[in-house]
């Protein structure tokens, strides 16, 4: 806790010496369970030098919401969650790569330029509902396979992951 | 071959290569499309092939098995951490519902092995999840259990992985061998290809050589062409449809006085065509453009004029072609300068002219010189023969008979040289009529013997073979012939033999007659005998002065043969003597009574006749006078036409002689007075008394009531013949008098000679047919109209006199005479025997 308040601390002083101090600033720390733990080269934070954030903050960077098939599942699926892109903007990404991490400690490579508007989201709800770990949640990367033919190779398909809970970011 | 043969072999061989380009465009286009295809079916199994599905399918499976492992490892830790067994338990159970959901493992999930694991891992999944649900100290108190479970679980998740795998490795192998089988059809295709553009490279190969050998071709023909029209002799002017010229060869240049780089391009008309031809010119090349007739082209040689450079107008002769060529249609024409040609043409047509007028110049002189000659040579040889007749001494006698010898003589070679005009002018005619050649050939050799006697030369003749004395041939020409052969043999041959072989060849309707004439005399050079039977050809030998002649005689032979359609020759070796030959086709006759002689005039009692000789010439009138009187006739003279038609006016005479070419009114149109008056001697028979020796002309003599020909010079004897031939015939017929001879054939065979023998069959066609026809008439009851009767008899009996049918002739006169003076029985009793005569006349004049 001590450790997370000289996070919190740490991160706020930061926020204020930084240009990016107003969004700094927004970023509060997670008030529910934390869905996301983003590490790396980033200047937003707001925990200790990660950005956590809980379903809430991930719903309020914006969601996005599709219909596809995908090649794990049965049938058409409606996926919404916050696009890649919302959250490459809310970290200034514009270039680099982010590791992403499940659960089992599973890590793929995404590189940013993935990061598009139309392009894959993190998933937070399959069909209306929340995804739990069996239902391969919490937290899902899922590309619109069905619309973009591109999407529909192995190199996209090994980027889906799921059970996702942590990004670092590598500029 | 022609144009067309040569575009429509192109055509062939174009639409050949047309079909060769379409098949390889084809076969190239198939095998493209089956690589396009078979490659995309390997870049298809390629990519199934190398697809991460498989791979990730294995990878999810193995990850699966690894997820169960990590599980299994969470409830064999000590202390154990719950939440952490959570988790891991989920995240297994995330992968299991992959494997159930995904549709990458449908068709695992249809292979039973697989389902039975499946089945296995679901029913653990299905009794754990309460456990794992459960509160904490629910959990704790399952562990033991969960840890048996997982154990035997774990089996069947290695099963699910292996399973999968093995499934995965069998469909990789059939993946794997289709991309194969697919691999070996691509080769295949690959190597179908590569045989197809080979057999595209062989064919364009060929077409390329067959296009070099083609332009080496097209270049040798065009080299070849190029040298013949340089080297023609004719110019050679190729021109346009438009009349520029292409091309103007060296002979062209050298014809026109142009060089070829001064006119190419230029039009034809300005250049060569004279002024006044050039609106025909281009209506001619307008026409042709049109596609019009053309005049000219491709008509053969044509002769036009021309103009040069330096202006001069010249004929030439050209022939124009056109031909079809990329750039239209052209016209070559092929020239020749004839300036000289026509000039020799000019010169060779007038030489000609003049030849041809000479000839005919010739001709007309020769016959006027004949006649002028033999007109003295008549007054000379009649005053002869009555000078024979007074009391001479014996040399005078001599004279008088070498006078006539050498009259004579010069009469024959007038009678030559007219021969030889006749027979050059095709007017000579021949007869052909029954004949006895043994009596002919006896007399020649007869009247020869005595000139062979004086030679010691012993003179016979015989047959070879079979003899064949009755023929039908021209005797006259047949004796003139022989006796010329004979005649020269015996006179050129001395203490010899000359022998008359003669041989008759049956050859079909005709018979071929051979007459061999062989002596013992000097003989002949080649060079004489081959030419011997030239015109004024003499031997050249030492008897010269003995045998001299004109030359002709051989000639007039050979001349006479040819008109019988015979033919002549010799063979003579120089000092072993000469064989002359004759072949003569005539053909057999049937004998023929041989007429009785005429007794001589002078033994002959005839009756004073009154005679009326018509004659302008007075020495041949008095010879003529002087020789009726010494027969004891009474002799009228009248010295033109116009007097003899008067005289004969004045009284009956018993017989006329009329001379043909006489001042005031010729004989002939005297003849025609007479006989169409009712004087006393409208009847009375005339003679020609004519030098006149063209035959042709002696039928119009006939025609204008003539009844015979009287040739001068005029002998005692032929004038003897037609007194007694023709008087004794008007005289008044008595019943006891000697029946008329029916046909008299000398005067039938003149007819003949003078008719010809075609002319001959047509006239006595004609005459047969009319007679046939007067006696039919004779029948119908209006005959018995004396004053019709009359005339009709008097123009049958000069028809029969024509043809010598002397009984027919009197009996018509006679019956003339009858019914002119209304004698009516006398013309039935002469009417009953006209039948009997016209059978028996009919019989001979045929």
């Amino acid at each position: 806790m001590l450790k997370m308040v000289l996070n919190t601390a740490m991160g706020a002083s930061l926020a204020l010496a930084c240009a990016t101090a107003a969004l700094a600033e927004d970023m509060a720390a997670p008030q529910g369970d934390v869905l996301l733990t983003v590490s790396g080269d980033i200047d937003v934070t707001n925990v200790g030098d990660t950005l956590q954030l809980d379903r809430e903050q991930l719903a309020a960077l914006g969601m996005t919401s599709f219909e596809t098939t995908t090649i794990w599942s049965d049938g058409i699926q409606t996926y919404e969650g916050t696009s890649l892109a919302a959250l490459a903007e809310l970290l200034g990404l514009t270039e680099g790569k982010i590791l992403a991490t499940a659960i089992n400690d599973y890590t793929v490579e995404i590189p940013v330029s993935d990061a598009v508007e139309g392009g894959p989201i993190i998933a937070v709800l399959m069909n209306g509902q929340e995804m739990s770990v069996r239902d391969k949640g919490p937290l899902w990367i899922v590309y619109p396979y069905d619309s973009n033919k591109d999407y529909r190779s192995e190199v996209v398909y090994s980027r889906s992951i799921w059970q996702l809970d942590r990004i670092e970011v590598i500029r | 071959m022609s144009n067309r043969d040569l575009t429509y072999l192109a055509m062939k061989s174009k639409q050949r290569n047309k079909a060769g380009r379409t098949f390889a465009v084809l076969s190239g286009l198939l095998a493209f499309s089956a690589i396009i295809f078979l490659a995309f079916s390997v870049t298809k199994e390629i990519r199934l092939l190398g697809s991460a599905n498989s791979d990730n399918v294995q990878w999810q499976l193995s990850q699966t098995e690894v997820e169960f492992l990590e599980f299994s490892k969470t409830l064999a830790e000590l202390p154990v951490d719950l939440a952490n067994v959570r988790q891991r338990f989920d995240i297994f159970y995330s992968r299991i519902t992959t494997v159930l959901q995904a549709t990458v493992f449908e068709e695992l999930r249809d292979d039973e092995h697989f389902q039975t694991s499946l089945d296995a891992v679901q029913t653990f999944l299905r009794l754990s999840v309460p456990l794992i649900d459960g509160d904490d100290a629910a959990l704790l108190a399952a562990l033991p259990d969960l840890r048996q479970s997982s154990i035997q679980t774990r089996r069947d998740v290695r099963d699910l992985s292996n399973g999968g795998l093995d499934l995965f490795a069998t469909a990789s192998d059939k993946q794997r061998s289709a991309v194969a089988a697919t691999m070996i059809e691509l080769a295949a295709v690959l190597a179908i290809l590569i045989g197809v553009l080979a057999v595209a490279v062989l064919y364009l190969n060929r077409l390329l050589r067959a296009l070099t050998r083609r332009e080496h071709q097209q270049h040798q023909t065009s080299t070849r062409m190029n040298a013949i029209i340089s080297s023609s002799l004719d110019g050679v002017i190729v021109i346009d449809a438009q009349g520029s010229i292409l091309t103007f060869s060296p002979a062209a240049e050298a014809i026109f006085g142009y060089f070829a780089e001064d006119v190419v391009g230029r039009d034809l008309a300005t250049v060569i065509v004279p002024p006044k031809l050039r609106d025909v010119h281009y209506a001619g090349m307008e026409r042709m453009r049109n596609g019009g007739k053309k005049a000219v082209v491709g008509k053969g040689r044509v002769q036009l004029e021309a103009l040069r450079a330096n202006g001069e107008l010249f004929p030439i002769e050209m022939a124009i072609h056109s031909s079809i060529t990329t750039e239209g249609e052209i016209l070559i024409a092929f020239l020749r300068d004839i300036t000289k040609r026509v000039a020799d043409e000019v010169e060779l047509v007038a030489a000609r002219d003049a030849a041809v007028a000479g000839a005919k110049l010739k001709t007309e002189f020769l016959a006027t010189m004949s006649h002028e000659i033999r007109t003295p040579l008549n007054g000379l040889l009649g005053n002869l023969e009555l000078m024979s007749e007074t009391e001479l001494t014996q040399s005078q006698s001599r004279y008088v008979r070498n006078m006539d010898t050498s009259g004579r003589l010069l009469m024959r070679h007038i009678s030559d040289v007219l021969d030889i005009t006749r027979y050059d002018a095709g007017k000579m005619t021949t007869k052909s009529e029954p004949m006895d050649l043994s009596v002919l050939l006896q007399d020649i050799i007869d009247s020869q013997t005595s000139m062979a006697g004086a030679n010691q030369t012993t003179l016979s003749w015989g047959w070879d073979g079979a003899p064949q004395n009755w023929i039908k041939s021209d005797p006259d020409r047949l004796q003139h012939v022989l006796l010329n052969l004979i005649g020269n043999a015996v006179k050129f041959t001395r203490n010899g033999n000359v022998t008359l072989t003669v041989a008759a060849q049956p050859d079909g309707d005709v018979i071929q007659l051979g007459f061999t004439i062989s002596d013992t005399g000097p003989g002949m050079s080649a060079d004489l005998a081959g030419r011997v039977f030239d015109d004024f050809v003499t031997g050249n030998t030492a008897y010269d002065r003995d045998v001299g002649g004109t030359g002709l005689g051989l000639s007039i032979a050979k001349r006479f043969v040819s008109a019988m359609n015979g033919q002549i020759g010799v063979e003579s070796v120089l000092g072993s003597g000469s064989t002359f030959w004759v072949r003569l086709p005539v053909s057999a006759a049937q004998p023929v009574q041989r007429q009785p002689a005429l007794p001589p005039p002078a033994a002959r009692p005839i009756r004073p006749l009154q005679v009326l000789v018509v004659e302008d010439n007075e020495i041949n009138r008095t010879v003529v006078r002087d020789m009726l009187e010494k027969g004891g006739h009474r002799v009228t003279e009248a010295n033109d036409g116009r007097a003899g038609v008067t005289a004969a006016l004045s009284r009956r005479f018993d017989l006329i002689l009329m001379d043909i070419s006489m001042p005031v009114m010729d004989g002939r149109t005297a003849t025609r007075a007479i006989r169409r008056g009712t004087g006393p001697s409208a009847h009375t028979p005339i003679i020609a008394l004519t030098a006149n020796a063209m035959q042709e002309e002696q039928v119009n003599f006939l025609a204008d009531g003539m009844d015979g020909v009287l040739t001068k010079p005029l002998t005692k004897a032929a004038l003897a013949d037609v007194l007694g031939r023709h008087t004794g015939a008007v005289q008044p017929a008595t019943p006891q008098a000697a029946a008329p001879q029916v046909l008299n054939s000398e005067h039938n065979a003149e007819t003949r000679e003078i008719l010809g023998e075609s002319g001959y069959a047509r006239m006595s066609g004609v005459f047969v047919e009319e007679v046939e026809q007067f006696i039919l008439w004779l029948d119908d009851p209006a005959s018995h109209d004396l004053s019709a009767l009359a005339p009709q008899c008097h123009k049958f009996a000069g028809s029969a006199a024509v043809f010598g049918a002397t009984a027919l002739h009197t009996q018509l006169k006679e019956m003339e005479t009858a019914a002119k003076q209304g004698n009516d029985s006398a013309v039935m009793a002469l009417r009953s025997k006209l039948p009997a005569i016209w059978k028996a006349t009919r019989a001979l004049v045929d």
